[in-house]
């Protein structure tokens, strides 16, 4: 079975294409479970590891939010496209201030 | 490809002025519900010209008031504490509520759908919402600056705004964090319409160059105020809670701020830029009468500028104590904006080259651009160098490069739109001699405004700051004495365009003779502008062999010719010779 093609006005989509209400509680409730546990963590000691295990923990929100809130899960090429381009800024972002944090220790203006 | 047109025109002969419609979106329903509660693209618009208009009156004002305090070294007429608030007002209502959002809103809503072919924006509920959600976040802000005000400057850079003014620095950055939804909405709006409802013959290769800068302007809407939202969250969240984020006697690191902050807010700078340079696209070529030159290259240059403007930020940085390394980094980055820049003034100015060019408000509020915009780009390599940065850094070199390419460039590209699509949104003509003479003014007083100011900034004279020395007097009153003409020559337009809906001549459907879709459609447009979906069949700007992009003949070029329009006394072929020229055609 070919995949529906929601530009067309004659192929809406089905109660297929469409996520149940139940599943995204779910997803809900596992999004603020995992915030409740980013925030114990934040006071768990957990020193050198607290940076890497908490950006894990928010990596995994973000993404379930993206896969099932935004539904790219059903999204089409453009609409992945988009999401990737923006994760490639974040990425622009990331590089272009570690280029200043990690060389802050040898002197700046 | 190239042809070659002969003596003779050998086009199809203009389609007959279409009917008035006794029904219009003006005249549709006279209720304020109507108007609260539209979704109708251009009635929109003409709600985000209402209130836009609003605020740039209001920080036109803090200007002018910032202006008159800097006529003495010790303060004219304001408090240092008040100087502090004013200019902050200045900068918060003209950069978030009036710049930002102001040919998007305003001239995005109303003529994307009918340069496209298309009956309305994509989501219009939605772009009801973003006026709302945009009124809601101005009413904070506005209530902010006025009621108090905000004394940190509209950079509001922590610790000092997160934990030391006793201002209203909250609510300020709670409106504008509202607003950048507005911002949001707006651009995905006309994305998606862009993407999705371009009529049948409209290829990205046919779109009009508009389209094309507010498309590239969309991307850096969507990428880019998501990142300024969080950023004031945080802030907030330090300022409300005291959690360590920015502040480093609790943790935090401020520069981290300054990276997240100018994320946005330079490629913000582009926001309001690029959607300038798309007015001036369509206005150069029309009253040239000659087709763009380098379609392609004007085209992705826009989208070239949206990209490149992500990578540069830290220029702002450069004295904050960013490494060595980044700043080297970061000025080479920066240099590289000015290829795409560089490359939309070359082909402008290609444009124009040989052109029958006829100066009429719009055109001479587009030659300002260019003018004023390349002074504006060529200071700005000034500031990206790192050595001579270090020395004109927070000086009023930067407050003077700044406003040539925001006033001089954006401003003024507004107001060419303004008098470009005036006829077209509101059916009525303008006074001829009283626009020129006020574009005329605005040149002029905008010289006499920022030019001293860059000598001011080379001398070392500090910005945000209520006193100087007094060998700088002399500057600041000619600063002075070049707002107060430059206010006056703001001051015209309000008057004649507001006169003109009243007693103005009524406007044909084509009083330019230009060749975009929106020219189709009556003036003013009926509710779903087109009777029957257009069919394109040629490129956007087809002025050599005057056709519009229906394969239609144009009519005549408003001249001497036609008395009353507002012609140009050059007549209708310019001062350089016939219109027919060899040309390239697009699309």
């Amino acid at each position: 079975m070919s995949k529906p093609d929601h530009n067309k006005p004659d192929d809406p989509p089905t109660m297929h294409d469409v996520d149940k209400p139940a599943t995204l509680f779910a997803v809900y409730l596992v999004v603020l479970g995992l915030a409740v546990a980013n925030i114990m963590l934040s006071v768990a000691g957990l020193h050198n590891l607290a940076l890497p295990v908490q950006l894990g923990i928010g990596t995994v929100q973000a993404v379930l939010v993206a896969w099932y809130w935004m539904h790219l899960r059903r999204g089409d090429q453009v609409v992945t496209l988009s999401a990737v381009t923006s994760l490639f800024f974040v990425f622009i972002f990331y590089v272009l201030v570690l280029s200043d944090v990690l060389t802050r220790w040898r002197g700046g203006l | 490809m190239s042809i070659v047109i002969a003596d003779e025109p050998r086009t199809a002969p203009p389609p007959p002025e279409p009917a008035v419609p006794v029904r219009n979106y003006l005249n549709n329903n006279y209720s304020v519900w109507s108007w609260l509660l539209t979704t109708d693209h251009k009635r929109i618009g003409i709600l985000y010209l209402v209130s836009l208009t609003l605020f740039f009156t209001v920080g036109g004002i803090a200007a002018g008031m910032v202006r008159l305090n800097l006529l003495s070294p010790s303060g004219a007429i304001l408090t240092e504490d008040q100087y502090n608030r004013m200019f902050t007002a200045h900068g918060v209502v003209m950069l978030f509520l009036f710049l930002i959002p102001s040919i998007p809103a305003v001239m995005g809503n109303f003529f994307i759908p009918m340069m496209i072919g298309a009956k309305d924006l994509a989501f219009p509920k939605l772009n009801l919402a973003s006026w709302y959600v945009f009124m809601i976040g101005a009413g904070f802000a506005v209530w902010a600056v006025l009621a108090g005000g905000i004394d940190t400057g509209w950079t509001l850079y922590p610790p000092y705004s997160s934990r030391y003014s006793h201002t209203n620095v909250t609510p300020g950055v709670f409106g504008v964090f509202i607003t950048g939804f507005s911002s949001i909405m707006t651009g995905l709006n006309i994305m998606v319409t862009i993407h999705k409802m371009r009529c049948p013959g409209m290829t990205w290769g046919r779109m009009p160059l508009f389209c094309w800068a507010l498309y590239a302007t969309s991307f850096i809407q969507l990428l880019g105020t998501p990142v300024v939202a969080i950023t004031l969250t945080l802030l907030m969240v330090e300022r409300v809670a005291g959690v360590g984020i920015f502040d480093p006697t609790i943790g935090g690191d401020p520069l981290l701020f300054q990276h997240l902050f100018w994320f946005y807010s330079h490629p913000a700078v582009y926001i309001m830029i690029v959607p300038g340079m798309g007015v001036v696209s369509e206005i150069i070529t029309c009253f040239s009468r000659k087709n763009i030159f380098g379609y392609k290259a004007v085209a992705w240059s826009s989208v070239g500028i949206a990209v490149v403007g992500f990578l540069v930020w830290s220029h702002h940085m450069f004295v904050a104590g960013i490494s060595y390394y980044s700043a080297i980094l970061f000025s080479f980055l920066t240099m590289l904006v000015a290829v795409p820049s560089a490359i939309k003034v070359f082909n402008w100015t290609a444009t124009l080259y040989r052109g029958s060019i006829t100066f009429q408000a719009p055109m001479l509020f587009t030659l300002a651009f260019l003018v004023l915009f390349t002074v504006g780009g060529v200071t700005g390599v000034f500031l990206a160098t790192l050595g001579t940065d270090i020395h004109l850094h927070d000086t009023y070199f930067v407050v003077a490069h700044f406003h040539f390419v925001m006033v001089g460039g954006m401003v003024l590209a507004y107001m060419a739109a303004l008098h470009f699509w005036w006829p077209k949104m509101t059916g009525r003509m303008y006074s001829d001699f009283w626009s020129r003479a006020s574009a005329t003014i605005i040149f002029v007083g905008f010289f006499l405004t920022f030019v001293p100011q860059f000598v001011l900034g080379y001398h070392g004279m500090p910005r945000r700051y209520p006193n100087y020395p007094q060998e700088f007097q002399v500057y600041n009153v000619l600063s002075t004495a070049g707002a107060s003409v430059l206010g006056f020559g703001y001051l015209l337009p309000g008057v004649y365009l507001t006169l003109s809906l009243f007693f103005g001549k009524k406007a044909s459907a084509n009083p330019w003779s230009a060749t975009g879709l929106e020219w189709q459609t009556p003036s003013p447009p009926t509710l779903h502008n087109f009777d029957a979906t257009p069919v394109v069949v040629c490129g956007p700007y087809e002025y050599a062999i005057a056709v519009d992009q229906m394969g239609r003949g144009l009519p005549e070029p408003p001249g001497p010719g036609s008395a009353g329009d507002p012609a140009s006394h050059f007549g209708p072929t310019g001062p350089c010779g016939p219109i027919y020229k060899e040309t390239e055609v697009v699309g």
